[in-house]
């Protein structure tokens, strides 16, 4: 298993044949983990040329760690899925989302649905990421989640949910920038309190992505939509990102409206030159404070 | 149930209610609503959660999409979607019954191919995800004693699909592909009926058309039945069994193309 480190971008189908006959430079790529479930696929077979040149991330979108029932045949299923997947693919890291997306009743909506930060909520998910952990037999990553709506009855903040949650489990932290700044939009909570709340050494992985606004009744509402170019906003919160988290593994990720290569590669030496000044600016300091 | 479970089953409830009103929206009590209504927020939700299963859809049925336009393919999905919610994760399994889906609809009734276009599109996707199959072993096979060949059970590979239409769907399908030829000849008359095979060869899946013995061979041999069974049901079934669709011949090709990847006794 290689170790990750620098700035990947998002592994789409549209690319595949990019990746393999150019080898573009970037440090690393992340793919969906459930794209690529059946290892004889033409995709599958494409990704295990591909991962022998780039390490890889896993990003799951399916195992609904915030489902309120524990034990699900159908979850079950997935996580054995899960489990035969990373086993020829071998990922660096593997992660999955602070959300829910199946019911009691076996119904799935494929999206990534909010859970109310309640006690009740936090002994689940902390059940159900043990459960995925002990089945997969390695750490996974939790995602923050982006949030359109405020329960009720919410009374635990986001980042003590997500600190209670590393306590309990042993997880690790995907850091969604986006995420922070849309649900901080969305919420009206400050980014900045949020990344003071975030334990340093939880961070494993950041992901950066562009939102798109809607104009609901009369609000703007900011979605999590992955088909735009990231924001000037989330390029400022990613610095503070890495002046608080340090250097770590970051991605470029967009999922809709795919653009060509060119542009990804772009976006990606946005991040690169951020980190660079981070850390140019941090090496002028350490100077400083040694004469 | 617990309060998290029904605070779940509700939010699921909302999402597939169709047009969400002040009135309908279960969630109403749970969801802090002074800036946006509850109605306004959950149809975020449902928003986004019918246009993910769309683009999956998409993906699956890309010609069909082509055929019908994207307004109303994203129409139709959003029907079939609410009355045939995805219980899965994993939505390489999700479409199965949009074929007969689109059959049913009064709007589409004069697209007379558009269920096997469908169909197609289905299988394709499906052989596609398929295990691979080892190369046949024609050694083993000159072993085998000429007593026991009629007793031979040959076994397609797993990503072997069989589809029978009386459209043109093969030329349709090529027509909508990116850099489809320019010079393909359609006639939708419904009276030639179009017989096609579809296997992985490589990292590709490869669809073919065969003839009609080809189809009946190779569907006696999926349904599997042995080499004596096959032979008397291709015989039943094609009138005309010319020197060049001979059994042998037919075998041969498909065992050297990987459609049928084995045998057993």
């Amino acid at each position: 298993m290689r170790s990750i480190e620098g700035v990947g971008i998002g592994l789409k189908h549209k690319h595949l044949q990019q990746f393999i006959d150019n080898k573009p430079d970037v440090a690393w790529l992340e793919v969906h983990t459930e794209n690529f479930f059946s290892q004889d696929s033409t995709a599958a077979k494409y990704l295990a040329k591909i991962s022998q040149y780039y390490p890889i991330s896993a990003h799951c979108v399916g195992m609904s760690l915030g489902s309120a029932t524990t034990k699900c045949p159908i979850r079950e299923q997935h996580l054995q899925r899960i489990k035969n997947t990373i086993s020829w693919l071998q990922p660096s890291l593997l992660s999955d989302h602070l959300s829910w997306s199946g019911t009691e009743n076996g119904h799935y909506l494929p999206d990534l649905l909010p859970i109310p930060f309640t006690e009740e909520a936090l002994d689940v998910v902390a059940k159900n990421i043990n459960h995925a952990q002990d089945v997969l037999q390695r750490q996974i990553l939790i995602e923050n989640p982006s949030s359109y709506l405020t329960y009720i009855d919410s009374p635990i903040a986001e980042w003590q949910f997500l600190s209670s949650l590393i306590q309990e489990t042993g997880c690790g932290i995907l850091l969604d920038v986006n995420n922070i700044y849309v649900s901080a939009h969305n919420q009206g909570f400050d980014a900045l309190e949020y990344l003071a709340n975030i334990p340093v050494d939880a961070v494993k992985e950041i992901h950066l992505a562009g939102y798109s606004i809607d104009n609901i009744e009369g609000q703007e509402v900011y979605i999590d939509s992955h088909g735009h170019k990231i924001y000037d906003g989330v390029w400022r919160l990613y610095e503070q990102v890495i002046k608080r988290f340090g250097v770590l593994p970051t991605l470029i990720e967009w999922d809709t409206n795919v653009p060509e290569l060119s542009v990804l590669l772009a976006e990606k030496k946005k991040a690169e030159a951020i980190i660079l000044k981070v850390v140019n600016a941090e090496k002028v300091m350490n100077d400083q404070a040694f004469l | 149930m617990t309060k998290l479970a029904e605070l779940q089953a509700n939010f699921f409830k909302d999402c597939l209610s169709g047009t969400l009103t002040a009135d309908n929206t279960t969630m109403s009590k749970d969801i802090d609503s002074h800036l946006i209504s509850a109605q306004g927020l959950m149809g975020i939700y449902q928003h986004s959660a019918l246009a993910n299963i769309t683009t999956s859809l998409s993906l699956t049925f890309p010609v069909v999409e082509k055929l019908v336009g994207d307004d109303f393919f994203a129409q139709v999905c959003r029907q079939y979607i609410l009355a045939h919610w995805p219980i899965s994760a994993n939505m390489d399994d999700y479409g199965d019954s949009l074929p007969q889906f689109l059959a049913e609809l009064e709007q589409v009734k004069q697209l007379v191919y558009l269920k096997d276009v469908a169909k197609l599109e289905w299988l394709f996707h499906q052989s596609s995800l398929a295990k691979d199959s080892k190369y046949f072993d024609w050694a083993t096979l000159a072993g085998v004693a000429p007593t026991d060949t009629l007793k031979l059970n040959f076994i397609l590979a797993p990503s072997v699909a069989l589809i029978k239409s009386t459209q043109p769907i093969n030329k349709i399908w090529q027509m909508n592909q990116d850099n489809a030829p320019q010079n393909i000849e359609l006639s939708i008359d419904g009276e030639t009926d179009t017989f096609i095979v579809l296997f992985k060869r490589g990292l590709k899946t490869e669809m073919m058309t065969i003839t009609a013995s080809e189809f009946f061979l190779l569907q006696s041999l999926f349904n599997g039945l042995n080499f004596e069974q096959t032979i008397e049901a291709v015989m039943a079934s094609t009138a005309t069994m010319g020197a060049d669709t001979s059994i042998d011949n037919i075998l041969k090709k498909h065992m050297e193309l990987g459609v049928i990847c084995g045998f057993s006794i």
